[in-house]
């Protein structure tokens, strides 16, 4: 059996991945229920203009985040998590990555 | 039937959301009690937290310009040291982060050399933790109870000013 691909988001140093919407709807659902909490991602995604199940990249879920912070109260508080979530993702994939070294051409001088 | 992890407390969360800690706006006064609980240590940051179901959120700092942490007003919540002040309720120390069962492979503590904590609780008038009033260090650290005592006391002051965002 092979071993399984790595996380192309994982930052190493970190050990830290891109949210996905998978982790935002378990969010939900451990401080509400199941139900109640697909409910709420679900009126989420379409005020976002998005389909619940296929939100695929960080953009789609920040927009799906800043919708399910509009419900207020503690869904608005699970919201703010998944933003600091992704801001730090994005933070430390950038530190992480170092500055970008400008391409050499062959014998150009110094 | 598994008790619920107090971090997922949904009605924990609401208080936080009723408090308006949610808020990007910087409290001048939780800045100063962060600013004066980094002086009384002698420690270089100082935060009140505010710890969510998966992210702690920055309500009030001192020593952070400059930090990734400014700019991302918080960090996952798996990496929180003040997380454990809101499940067991009491103030939560580290003297010696990397030798610590919890914390030695805190990214906090590997990756941003955080060495030594002490953190107590902020606990509303409904009796919710909302989060910590903490300290942060870079180097090994004992933590004396006079020291504690002065933490408490700025934390009550936190609290006093959270909670005055109620009745506006």
């Amino acid at each position: 059996m092979s071993p399984a691909p790595s996380n192309p988001t994982r930052i190493p140093v970190y050990n830290y991945s891109v949210p996905t919407e998978a982790d935002a709807v378990a969010a939900l659902h451990r401080v509400w229920d199941a139900e109640r909490g697909d409910r709420l991602w679900s009126e989420a995604c379409r005020r976002a203009g998005l389909r619940p199940g296929h939100v695929k990249d960080v953009a789609q879920l920040e927009r799906a985040t800043k919708a399910l912070s509009a419900e207020g109260g503690a869904t608005a508080t699970v919201a703010r998590s998944i933003e600091i979530r992704l801001r730090t993702h994005a933070r430390l994939a950038a530190k992480t990555a170092g500055p970008a070294v400008p391409p050499t051409k062959p014998g150009a001088r110094a | 039937m598994t008790p619920t992890d107090p971090l997922h407390d949904a009605a924990r969360l609401q208080e936080i959301a009723d408090l308006g800690l949610l808020s990007s706006d910087v409290d001048p006064i939780l800045q100063d009690v962060a600013a004066r609980a980094a002086a009384r240590f002698g420690l270089p940051v100082s935060l009140v937290s505010v710890v969510l179901d998966e992210a702690l959120h920055i309500a009030g700092s001192h020593g952070i310009d400059g930090l990734w942490l400014a700019e991302t007003g918080g960090h996952p919540v798996e990496w929180s040291f003040c997380a454990t002040s809101v499940r067991t309720r009491e103030a939560f120390i580290v003297e010696n982060a990397p030798e610590h069962p919890e914390h030695r492979t805190n990214p906090l503590v590997t990756a941003d050399g955080v060495r030594c904590y002490a953190g107590v609780p902020l606990i509303s008038s409904r009796g919710f933790v909302l989060g910590n009033l903490c300290v942060v260090g870079l180097e090994e650290r004992t933590f004396a109870e006079e020291e504690m005592i002065a933490l408490r006391a700025l934390a009550a002051e936190a609290v006093q000013r959270i909670e005055e965002r109620r009745a506006t």
